[in-house]
């Protein structure tokens, strides 16, 4: 009998936490080759890095609240980018915005909400982060991790989009753009 | 302070005094059933200072004035006197002439002469403490008592009417500390309770120390007030009152008081309800636990075969539902309260509106017994807040020019409700000036708002519509205008989240009408799913009047808008596809789902129906804002979530045109 139970129990676990509700954990990134030594106790920076149509990018993991495994959206009619739709998260309304067009990396448009969205590659996720106007989503093709740098490490943009541009980051993949999230909403 | 100070420094410093006293005043409005005895103290011995500056001087109508409110102020502060709306009404006056006597006596004196006779001829008759005085049956010690001044013994008396106690503390403080510590107690009580009085205690042996009796009164408990003391060991005791013999006339008015100004608004958060209400509940909870049992018991129900064990299931999930939507049922009556407060809060704020526009405005309020949820009320009150200053501001005109129109100087305005079904409606009138359409209309088309041919052509009910968008009511040239318009869009957006749609009626010279129509309850909405191009959207069922089949060939043309016949009328159709911007699916059978707000109809054309649904409805929130057509979102299913439309909006833009904004990324 107690086996019964525990095994209706486990049913009803699995039912609850559906699996689409999870991601998979961050993973802390070594530090960049060409990062000098980090001075103990100096004020570090972590950054969320993620990837976007082949390129890396990266916001301050302080901003973030969440991350979500990427799903479809609910349509807003007549909307335009970069708002992609929204999603109800535990009872706000979040509405979820596409970073590639302001990045200028958009090759696609993407659908992800309504009857013609397809279902979001594996990697996709979003990304909510913490604005003056409420919760709002960032739709990125993955999330690579998380890397601590000290804010000198930053260098300065050379080219391309510069608004909201925080800085460039030599990582050990190649180089990564530091962005405003609040920027890539607008 | 010398004689021979000039006498701009004695305007200034008077006028400082003057608006400060002022600003106090319209503290104490705010709670004038119940005085905040400091606001009180603090804005008697602004008149008092305000009197010696004038005496000084040798501005003898301020010195006066001044002085005839200090003394009506005194027996304010002592209870001696009520503070009645005409009295602060008189002690406004007072500030405002004080402002002027300090620019220069001038035409001022006269009147300040007979404000300040108007002041102390003010007279209660006899005080209201009859023969059943709370404070006789108070135990205190007769050399406590003996040693109170004449604003303890009323402070006292306040804390008995309350129903509050009277706490005798004692405690000890350093020496070279304990005015500070007095203070900080001071300030920590506030909320919890009131330092009455602060006698000297028994003298111990320790010289570096001071003990004080400290009379408090407060309404918490024994811990609330033992943590307002930090940490401080204190003697607390109750001082005990004696049983009165029996309720006299005076306890029973006090106890039926309504709840006013400060209080009402520390009492939005909380809600009183019936113990016979939350004893149902239980029962609901009792029900629930047993069908909880019956499906554990399910569980390990081996003897029965898999078509019975479903069965068994079903049946519990059946009884389930029941005693959930019994349960939901009762949740939302205990959530009714009674429209009331909110009206009574706004009779305050009209006076206070009506004063700083310098106009004359009477409130008058029906239907404040009608109950809706809550969490309405709240909501409500911002945008009724709103439409009251609108109607102050831009509708009432100044008494000279209604006296010119043949009306009564006074201008009039009537907020009522009214329940109609599962909806209320509330509606603001006045008999102002009304809405100036023709100028609606021309700033409509200087905006770009409306082209040009449609405006000219256009009733006074599309060009409504166009009151309540952003574009019109942020346009510089509207508050120059006698009409409306600052800020109804922001209001409409409220509304809308409230599952709600609002309206204007408003002829030229006669007063405008704002009608809200609002469902009781805000926690669920029935909602009829809709389904347009392979999307699902949710009509609140409460604005459907009407659902048919649609057949594309019996729609007409009038005035270039499409329309068919619906039972003998015909109403404007539009296809919800067409609208949104949505692909248009394959032909096939298609619904007419028919809405209405007020008088106003529509057809919306739909590919599907879904059934109805109660929906727990959320705002878009503030990045979104305004979406044109939508007033939320709602979830269906596991991550299913469906948009709500604003019926009133979708209204406002199929009868005037194109949408005025679209949503902003």
């Amino acid at each position: 009998m107690k086996a019964a139970i525990s095994s209706i129990e486990e049913l009803l676990a699995r039912f609850r936490y559906r699996s689409d509700e999870e991601t998979t954990g961050l993973v802390e990134l070594p530090a960049s080759p060409v990062e000098p030594e980090r001075v103990p106790g100096a004020e570090e920076l972590q950054l969320l890095i993620f990837g976007l149509d082949g390129s890396e990018y990266a916001v301050a993991l302080a901003a973030v609240t969440e991350i979500l495994r990427a799903r479809a959206l609910t349509e807003i009619p007549r909307a335009r980018p970069p708002l992609l739709g929204v999603l109800n998260l535990r009872g706000t309304i979040t509405p979820v915005y596409d970073p590639s067009l302001r990045l200028g990396v958009a090759s696609t448009v993407r659908v992800c909400a309504g009857p013609d969205c397809e279902r979001p590659p594996r990697p996709a996720r979003i990304l909510v982060v913490r604005t003056g106007l409420g919760p709002a989503g960032l739709w990125v093709d993955r999330v690579r991790g998380v890397q601590r740098v000290r804010p000198g490490a930053l260098e300065r943009p050379r080219s391309g989009p510069t608004g909201g541009v925080v800085g460039i980051l030599q990582t050990a993949e190649g180089t990564c753009t530091v962005v405003d999230p609040e920027w890539l909403l607008r | 302070m010398s004689p021979d100070r000039p006498p701009a420094e004695f305007s200034s410093e008077a006028v400082e005094t003057a608006e400060a006293l002022g600003a106090n005043l319209l503290l104490l409005e705010k709670s004038a059933a119940d005085p905040d005895p400091e606001v009180l103290n603090s804005v008697f011995r602004q008149a008092h200072s305000l009197k010696g500056l004038a005496a000084t001087f040798g501005q003898e109508e301020m010195a006066e004035l001044a002085h005839a409110a200090e003394d009506l102020l005194d027996r304010l502060r002592l209870g001696k006197a009520r503070l009645t709306p005409s009295r602060l009404d008189l002690l406004l006056e007072a500030v405002e002439l004080f402002g002027r006597l300090a620019e220069g006596p001038g035409s001022a004196v006269g009147e300040a002469r007979t404000l300040a006779s108007r002041l102390s001829t003010m007279d209660d008759g006899p005080e209201r403490l009859g023969e059943d005085d709370p404070l006789e049956r108070l135990e205190l010690a007769p050399e406590m008592r003996r040693v109170l001044t004449e604003f303890e013994e009323h402070r006292l008396r306040e804390t008995l009417r309350r129903q509050e106690l009277v706490w005798a503390a004692r405690v000890e403080y350093p020496l070279e500390t304990f005015d500070r510590e007095l203070e900080h107690l001071k300030a920590r009580l506030r909320g919890v309770g009131e330092l009455v009085s602060t006698l000297p205690g028994p003298v111990g042996d320790r010289v570096d120390v001071l003990s004080f009796v400290l009379l408090i009164g407060s309404g918490a408990g024994e811990a609330g007030l033992r943590s307002v003391f930090g940490g401080v060991p204190v003697e607390l005791r109750t001082i005990p009152v004696r049983k009165e013999r029996r309720p006299g006339p005076q306890a029973e008015a006090e106890a039926g008081r309504p709840v006013d100004g400060a209080e009402s608004a520390r009492a939005t958060r909380t809600l009183r309800v019936d113990i016979a209400r939350l004893d149902a509940l239980m029962d609901d909870v009792g029900e629930l636990r047993l069908i909880g049992e019956a499906i554990r018991g399910l569980s390990d129900a081996r003897e029965l075969s898999p078509r019975a064990w479903t069965v068994e299931l079903l049946r519990e999930h059946r009884r389930l539902v029941r005693r959930l939507d019994i349960l939901q049922e009762r949740l939302l009556q205990a959530r009714m309260v009674p429209l009331r407060p909110l009206f009574d809060r706004m009779q305050r704020l009209v006076r206070r509106m009506a004063r700083e526009a310098g106009k004359e405005v009477v409130l008058e309020t029906a239907g404040a017994e009608v109950q809706i949820d809550k969490r309405l009320v709240e909501e409500l009150s911002d945008p009724l807040v709103h439409l009251v200053r609108n109607a102050i501001d831009h509708g009432i005109e100044p008494a000279g020019l209604r006296e010119g129109r043949g009306k009564p100087r006074a201008g009039r305005i009537l907020l009522s409700a009214e329940q109609l079904g599962s909806r209320v409606v509330l509606a603001l009138s006045d008999d102002g000036g009304g809405v100036d359409w023709a100028r609606v209309r021309e700033v409509a088309i200087q905006r770009g708002l409306l082209d040009e041919e449609r405006a000219r052509g256009s009733a006074e009910r599309e060009l409504q519509a166009v009151l309540f968008s952003p574009g019109f009511s942020t346009a510089s040239a509207v508050s120059a205008m006698s009409g409306r318009g600052v800020g109804l869009d922001v209001v409409k957006t409220n509304i809308a989240g409230l599952s709600g749609v609002i309206d204007v009626e408003s002829r030229a010279g006669e007063g405008t009408t704002f009608r809200v129509t609002l469902p009781v309850t805000l926690a669920t909405v029935r909602g009829l799913l809709v389904g347009v191009s392979g999307r699902v959207y949710a009509v609140p069922l409460s604005s459907v009047l009407d659902v048919l089949g649609h057949d594309g060939r019996r729609t007409g043309l009038e005035e270039g808008r499409q329309v068919v016949p619906v039972r003998g009328r015909s109403i404007p159709v539009v296809s919800l596809a067409e609208t949104f911007g949505l692909p248009r699916r394959a032909e096939g059978s298609a619904y007419l789902v028919v809405v209405g707000v007020a008088e106003r109809r529509l057809g919306l054309v739909v590919d599907a129906l879904h059934g109805q649904r109660d929906l727990v409805t959320q705002a878009l929130g503030p990045r979104l804002g305004q979406v044109p057509g939508i007033s939320g979102a709602a979830e269906v299913g596991h991550h299913h979530t469906v948009l709500v439309l604003d019926v009133g909006a979708l209204l406002d833009e199929v009868l005037r045109g194109p949408a005025l904004l679209v949503a902003q990324g």
